[in-house]
């Protein structure tokens, strides 16, 4: 009797709460900067696989509108921020980036950190000729007119570490990664670089994503004795690898590992201990000494938890809305679309804790490389900086394809 | 006509009305609502796939996905090389990228776009077929089931993902172009795309229900509740659940084609563990013993997930886990069940109710009667 009654307020409940509340069946609609605010989309995972380090992307980003909104908005307009959570899933992040986009009129989306995610929103901003602000460093070969890439691409990562790690440590390279399209673009490139200067890949393999025994890749790294390990590994592929390197008891001045991918979050989680001695090559590094470093890393810790890191991605999670306001307030209120911010923001420079950068025409940001070598507190000293800053050059390894500011030219 | 035949028929039409009345209305033809119910209903037809083997023939297959995925994958290489025609030789863009020099020979026949529609259904069905025929010629029932079908489902993932140089790994097919049909260019934010889904669902429907309603759909319900017994009888038990089976990974694969118009991309997280998971959910929450019902499960819980998510930015995801919950303590048979005790609590009512009148009337007019006699 008792679960029958129950059943009925269930049912009561229901039918009161689809009649009473049809907002379940419509969506929520708003019009944008006529009330003086400016509607951004934030769309990084705060749950699933990747949410360990979205979030910290996420916080970056947010942490920089606050800034702006504190310090009287753009031409007097806040930036009104609409936070979803794609939950780690490319269809999830499609329907999310079509809310922000189609429901919600957004004039900018700042998002995502995997390559998958990032190919999922695209149809959605192309087909309604939106921004993405992409913050992650990526393979390269893509020159969509809709994102504005905010990392590095493979010649920003790759063409001053690889001759350096060549000259320092020898020229046998031992290239392992997980299996997608990044560490196999980022490797295509290394083997030319290789191949110019006289060095060789001596053994070049692929792991599934997720991937945590190494003991047999080791043993094949005992028998091939390489002068550097070429790292491409992402999140707890590259953690576990690190450990068990580590645990090899292999001497890091005899047998460095260089990580493309490897960042503050993933050295974290490994402990200093296992990396330390090694290499990473990216644009920034929480330890890099600059006042607008000092000022980001402060205010992160202030605003977060001093036990927080930042790193080479959620640098340019937060540089990225700056980029954003750059471009906005060159323009009139009234003329503030996706595309007249993207005209704005070419040739945009901005002072990021990394140092000054610039948007290029090809959407793209010139950037400032950085190697540097992990300690045991988990941080890292930059041991060769770039002279100068680096343009971006997404088709580097393929002759006669250039993306310019007429997207992908082919010669 | 009996009772049963007669709930489904009121069911389908009210379904009917839903999908092509009062969505399309509630949301006024807004194009992005239009879009992201169109979404809905392509999930809502995978979880009534689910609901044709589960529900009725007690096959728990927790490989749903891969028929769904095999379609949308399907329907993807014909978009990908549309949109691929001005490259050198046709090649998709990231064959290129893994050093492909000409395009492989199970990528030429989805040029052609009657062959993708086909094959979109054709496909999973062999497959399903192959998977079938071992499964149940070897009498493998129950659990096992579930445990083959949910490693098939890794196995194929790992294909897609490993053989990236034909598959797109990871990142799945993208830079996908529109569909031309018939020389209608879909767009999936149009009206027109939300009812071609729509039909589709409800087509889909019919031919499951006339399935489930034959001798066939009688004999799958006998499987389901004693296989030896319909064996004795002189059934051949293998063939119906394969029947069944294959059923569903067409639908499935409709589905799947579907599903890629919506969104525009194909990912191997269409053949993930969780997403196949999530199909079970759907298809419980919403009944499994109805093909309307999970259905209806499949667009209620996805539709809730989107609004949760919209409300809750933080913690929808436990709302989410804490609703299946709910429903799998209070109503383990889902909405339907639910549904179906409130309407025979409600008969009930109105029998014992008319049972008491007639018990008054029965007592007064004794009594009168009674009283007359005295008074004679």
């Amino acid at each position: 009797m008792k679960r029958r009654d129950f059943l009925k307020g269930v049912a009561v409940a229901g039918a009161a709460g689809v009649v009473g509340f049809p907002g379940i069946w419509t969506q929520r609609k708003a019009a944008w900067a006529a009330n003086g605010e400016i509607p951004v989309g934030i769309l990084f995972s705060l749950t699933g696989a990747v949410a360990v380090v979205e979030r910290t992307l996420h916080d970056a980003a947010l942490m920089a509108i606050e800034e702006i909104n504190d310090n009287g908005g753009i031409h007097g307009m806040r930036l009104r921020p609409y936070i979803e959570d794609p939950a780690s899933d490319p269809a999830t992040y499609a329907d999310r980036a079509r809310r922000l986009v189609l429901r919600d009129n957004c004039i900018s989306v700042f998002g995502s950190y995997t390559s998958a995610s990032r190919q999922a929103v695209l149809p959605v901003v192309e087909g309604r000729d939106n921004l993405y602000w992409y913050p992650t460093l990526y393979e390269g070969r893509e020159c969509s007119r809709n994102v504005m890439y905010g990392g590095a691409v493979p010649n920003q990562q790759q063409q001053e570490f690889v001759p350096w790690l060549a000259e320092n440590f020898g020229g046998r390279f031992y290239l392992i990664g997980n299996n997608y399209v990044y560490p196999r673009e980022e490797n295509n490139v290394c083997k030319m670089i290789l191949n110019q200067i006289g060095g060789e890949a001596v053994h070049e393999e692929y792991v599934p994503m997720g991937h945590s025994d190494f003991s047999s890749v080791i043993n094949r790294i005992r028998q091939a004795n390489p002068d550097v390990i070429f790292c491409t590994l992402v999140g707890d592929s590259d953690v576990a690898f690190q450990r068990q390197f580590h645990a090899a008891g292999f001497d890091p001045e005899q047998l460095p590992v260089a990580s493309l991918t490897r960042s503050e979050v993933e050295v974290k989680a490994m402990g200093g201990e296992a990396a330390a001695g090694h290499f990473s090559s990216a644009p920034y590094f929480m330890a890099h000494d600059s006042p607008e470093n000092a000022r980001f890393v402060e205010a992160y810790q202030r605003k977060y938890g001093s036990d927080q890191v930042t790193h080479f991605v959620s640098e340019a999670a937060y540089f990225q809305i700056y980029q954003f306001k750059a471009a906005v307030e060159q323009l009139a209120p009234s003329d503030i679309t996706a595309t007249n911010i993207r005209a704005a923001a070419v040739g945009q420079t901005f002072m990021a804790p990394q140092g000054e950068i610039l948007i290029d025409e090809n959407l793209h940001t010139h950037l400032w490389p950085k190697v540097a070598q992990w300690d045991r507190s988990g941080q890292a000293k930059v041991v060769l900086e770039s002279q100068q800053r680096i343009a971006p050059e997404p088709y580097w390894a393929y002759e006669g394809q250039r993306c310019t500011g007429e997207g992908l030219v082919t010669s | 006509m009996n009772r049963t035949f007669k709930t489904d028929c009121i069911g389908y039409a009210l379904f009917a009305i839903l999908l092509l009345v009062v969505i399309p209305w509630a949301v006024s033809f807004d194009g992005f609502a239009l879009n992201t119910y169109a979404r809905y209903l392509a999930l809502g037809m995978v979880a009534m796939a689910l609901a044709l083997s589960w529900g009725y023939a007690g096959i728990l297959n927790l490989g749903q996905a891969v028929p769904f995925a095999l379609g949308a994958y399907i329907m993807a290489m014909h978009l990908k090389l549309q949109a691929s025609a001005h490259m050198p030789g046709g090649l998709p863009d990231f064959m290129g990228w893994t050093n492909v020099e000409a395009l492989p020979w199970f990528w030429q026949p989805f040029h052609s776009l009657p062959v993708t529609l086909i094959a979109g259904i054709a496909v999973p069905v062999a497959l399903a077929a192959l998977l079938a025929v071992f499964m149940f010629r070897g009498r493998i029932t129950g659990v096992f089931v579930a445990i083959i079908t949910l490693a098939f489902l890794v196995a194929v993932q790992l294909v897609f993902i490993e053989e990236q140089r034909y598959t797109g790994g990871q990142n799945g097919l993208t830079g996908l172009a529109p569909l031309q049909l018939l020389g209608w260019r879909v767009d999936n934010y149009s009206t027109q795309f939300y009812y071609l889904v729509a039909v589709c669902l409800m087509t889909s429907l019919a031919i499951g229900l006339a399935l489930v309603r034959s001798k066939v759909g009688l004999v799958l319900k006998a499987i389901r509740e004693d296989a030896s017994r319909v064996r004795f009888f002189g059934y051949d038990v293998a063939r119906y659940e394969t029947l069944a089976f294959c059923t569903s990974a067409a639908i499935a694969g409709w589905a799947g084609m579907l599903y890629v118009l919506v969104l525009e991309f194909a990912s191997p997280t269409y053949m993930g563990v969780a997403f196949s998971l999530a199909i079970v959910i759907w298809c419980a929450v919403g009944g499994r013993e109805s093909l309307v019902a999970a259905a209806l499960g499949g667009i209620i819980v996805n539709l809730l997930e989107g609004r949760l998510s919209d409300m809750f930015v933080d913690g929808w995801t436990f709302f989410l886990g804490a609703l299946f919950i709910v429903v799998v303590l209070v109503a383990p048979r889902g909405l339907f069940g639910l549904v179906q005790s409130a309407v025979r609590h409600a008969g009930k009512t109105i029998r014992s109710e008319r049972g008491g009148a007639r018990a008054r009337w029965l007592a007064t007019g004794m009594g009168a009667r009674r009283i007359d006699n005295g008074g004679r």
